[in-house]
């Protein structure tokens, strides 16, 4: 009996392949229980309204969690710099965040900290944008992002770590902070960091011009 | 191995300055087998499912560090692999494989006693398999089943390629005894 030749002629029932995102756009899935059970967790964290629709996708750029959801729950709009936290040092900031990145700007602006995170909020292009910057390890920031925000994969700082969202507002939850909505964000992973830009009106090409212009000192 | 499109080359170049259509374009060929390899991991279709559509997000981004011209679908099904046994190792429904119903009918024999006798064989021969110890499984459903080249089942089970090579035939002698016992 030629067994190789056997095993090759088995015909196997293999399950239907599913269709796969490539660009990041809604698509039904079934939720594994370990994935729901460590999605429950997560919710529980960040407060997560109860709601909310059903969860079509999620995804992590680092400490950064995007879910794609039917429909987005409430939240308001608030500003840029509320809830980011009390005001630290350049010493402390690197302190939390070691890989730091700074705009070139004199005077530097303002750094905030909370839990793991280090904000700051400044105007580019005549624009106000958030910069914040979570090390690995530490708390997370968490999205929800409906069918009208677009979602794509994009090369940052030369490396294929980064997703723009743009479009209709998501829902970003930061730490023990209320749900708010968000506008055009830059997502991006660095070396041991998370990295997030945001801005009303933020463009795909400023926000990358912003984010190659980033450097370890102000 | 399946031959490699002239145009694969192009389409990583394309890819890897951000071209997410043409990224779409070069690995739609392979999400099957990527699929199947992953579902042979973890026997789970969700899991099997979850693992590929997040290989394919770490394939995006690690495709900068991809070498264009060297063939894409042994890379693709190691991080498709890699991140089936990162699920596996969590608890669950196992699926065990089955044979597709229409060879079960015998209806491309030539006569209903052949068909019986081929099917139960056929049936003998996956009941065998499925009982070896899940190394050799492996091996052979990558080899026979998915018809992976060598080079491919050493990627996607994280082995040597001489590992492949000896492990594939001890586990054809276990399989042969096994299968032997039955008959």
């Amino acid at each position: 009996m030629d067994l190789e030749r056997e095993l090759r002629a088995l015909p196997i029932e293999w399950p239907a392949t599913p269709q796969f995102a490539f660009v990041l756009t809604r698509r039904r899935r079934r939720w594994p229980l370990a994935a729901a059970i460590a999605l429950a967790a997560l919710a529980a964290a960040f407060a997560v309204p109860q709601s909310r629709s059903a969860i079509l996708r999620f995804f992590d750029i680092g400490a950064d969690k995007i879910e794609f959801v039917g429909t987005l729950p409430r939240a308001e709009t608030r500003p840029l710099d509320a809830g980011l936290g009390a005001p630290v040092s350049l010493a402390e900031a690197r302190g939390i965040v070691p890989q730091l990145l700074l705009p070139r700007l004199d005077p530097r602006p303002t750094l905030h900290q909370s839990g793991g995170a280090v904000s700051l909020v400044f105007r580019f292009r005549g624009r106000p944008v958030l910069l914040s910057e979570i090390r690995d390890g530490g708390i997370f920031l968490k999205k929800l992002v409906g069918g009208q925000t677009d979602a794509v994969f994009i090369r940052v700082r030369g490396e294929f770590s980064g997703l723009w969202l743009a479009g209709n507002p998501h829902v970003f939850f930061f730490p023990r902070e209320p749900a708010r909505l968000a506008g055009n964000t830059l997502v991006w992973q660095g070396i041991g960091t998370t990295y997030r830009l945001e801005g009303p009106g933020l463009t795909k090409q400023a926000a990358l011009d912003l984010a190659a212009s980033l450097g370890d000192t102000p | 191995v399946e031959g490699r499109p002239r145009d694969e080359r192009e389409l990583v170049l394309r890819a890897q300055h951000g071209d997410s259509r043409a990224y779409e374009e070069l690995v739609r060929p392979h999400e099957e087998i990527a699929f199947r390899v992953a579902y042979v991991i973890t026997r789970n279709a969700a899991d099997a499912e979850d693992a590929v559509q997040d290989a394919l997000v770490k394939a995006w981004r690690a495709l900068g560090r991809f070498r264009a011209g060297e063939p894409l679908r042994p890379w693709l099904l190691q991080i498709a692999a890699n991140e089936a046994r990162n699920r596996r190792r969590s608890a669950g429904r196992r699926d065990r494989l089955a044979l597709a119903a229409a060879s079960l009918s015998g209806e491309a024999a030539p006569s209903p006693e052949d068909a019986a006798l081929d099917a139960a064989q056929r049936e003998q021969l996956l009941a065998a398999l499925e009982e070896l110890p899940a190394d050799a499984r492996d091996v052979l459903a990558c080899r026979y089943l998915l018809d992976l080249s060598e080079e491919e089942t050493a990627a996607a089970l994280d082995l040597a390629r001489g590992t492949v090579k000896s492990r594939t035939s001890r586990a054809l002698d276990r399989l042969k005894e096994a299968y032997g016992s039955r008959t």
